[in-house]
């Protein structure tokens, strides 16, 4: 069993419900783009009922960019189309496991 | 008053297919079979929805949580992407429960609680995952503004959270440096559970069966001295401990997980 190895997978919270994908992406990959290698968008919802932030992890290749990608995204205002601001927040994920790159395809 | 009928919410096919496998279907016996249906389906498509069902675990049977959990571990092989995302998904509901402390969420939360543990069970999470959940559950708010919202003193649901997972799996925390992790653990958790004072009876009773069950013999402090007492001594073996480690310089954690699967 794994104890204490290096984390590299980082979670960004309370990003704007209406967040696209490919904005984040772009703003992600400014400055970071080739240093991941693995990207999951969990886009929020923006009913009236019930308000869900989006989500993303992130994998990072090497452990010293996540100090760098938490300078830059932690606390980083992002302001939706109504001018609605919302702050980011940056954590390590509370589970490292990421995918297997090369999952076999099911046979089925 | 005039109001037009309540238009009830359709769904499509594929939708209600995975539903009926999901919450009408599963069982003990019928699980490889939905297991083998669920690998059917055109993946691309179903994966959101399948991820938003599997996090419905609430709206099922509590005593089959185990078997969505199966299912979870099932399909990791070929999808692991979506094995990962439910671990993900699990652990974001309980946090995002810690910050809204809803009244009207507690029963999902449970849920939530129940599933975690049962993902241990089937190996697909290992023990520092709950280990790590157990103590934000002690500390989340703590020592902010908001501890009274988050976390009242007369509010007892944090301690029903922790039963719940070590109910469902802290019977598997009962060899080498688990084992040590749940000693500690519950160390610091009669410290919070004296905190809050006098506690309702059934969960004074559920506490009373969840220590019979893990750590029959261990001491229920009544103080919070007492308590306080016990952690600083904790502190002072640990550090002798690692002292110990320093000075052997060479220490082999040859302690190999039990399988858990039964």
């Amino acid at each position: 069993m794994k104890v204490h190895s290096v984390r590299t997978k980082v979670v960004i919270r309370q990003l704007p419900p209406s967040l696209a994908h490919s904005d984040l992406i772009q703003q992600i990959d400014a400055r970071f783009s080739g240093r991941y290698n693995w990207f999951s968008f969990r886009p929020g919802k923006n009913s009236h009922k019930h308000q869900r932030y989006s989500r993303a992890y992130i994998d990072f290749k090497c452990p010293e960019d996540v100090f760098e990608f938490a300078e830059f995204f932690d606390g980083h205002i992002f302001v939706n189309e109504k001018g609605t601001q919302h702050k980011a927040i940056v954590e390590y994920a509370p589970f490292q496991r990421v995918p297997k790159p090369s999952t076999k395809k099911d046979g089925r | 008053p005039e109001r037009s009928a309540r238009v009830s919410k359709v769904r499509p096919p594929l939708h209600q297919y995975i539903r009926k496998l999901l919450f009408s279907d599963l069982d003990k016996s019928s699980i490889e079979h939905v297991l083998r249906q669920l690998r059917k389906l055109p993946w691309n498509e179903c994966e959101p929805y399948l991820l938003k069902c599997f996090l419905k675990v609430h709206k099922g049977k509590y005593g089959q949580i185990h078997l969505i959990a199966s299912l979870a571990a099932g399909l990791s092989r070929y999808h692991d992407e979506f094995a990962v995302a439910i671990v993900d998904e699990v652990l974001e509901e309980i946090r995002l429960g810690l910050e809204l402390n809803d009244y009207g969420m507690q029963q999902r939360r449970i849920a939530h609680m129940r599933f975690l543990g049962d993902l241990y069970n089937y190996e697909h999470v290992d023990s520092s995952v709950i280990f790590e959940t157990l103590h934000l559950i002690l500390v989340f708010g703590h020592g902010t503004a908001e501890q009274d919202v988050l976390d009242p003193p007369e509010d007892c649901f944090r301690i029903r959270m922790v039963i719940t997972l070590l109910e469902t799996c802290g019977h598997y925390f009962d060899r080498g440096s688990s084992k040590r992790k749940l000693d500690r653990f519950l160390i610091h958790f009669q410290r919070y559970i004296l905190s809050k004072g006098p506690l309702p009876l059934d969960i004074e009773f559920d506490l009373q069966d969840l220590f019979a069950d893990l750590r029959p013999n261990m001491t229920r402090y009544s103080s919070i001295e007492e308590v306080n007492a016990a952690l600083v001594e904790l502190e002072e073996r640990d550090r002798m401990v690692s002292a110990d480690k320093a000075s052997s310089e060479k220490h082999s954690d040859n302690e190999k997980p039990s399988s858990r699967t039964s």
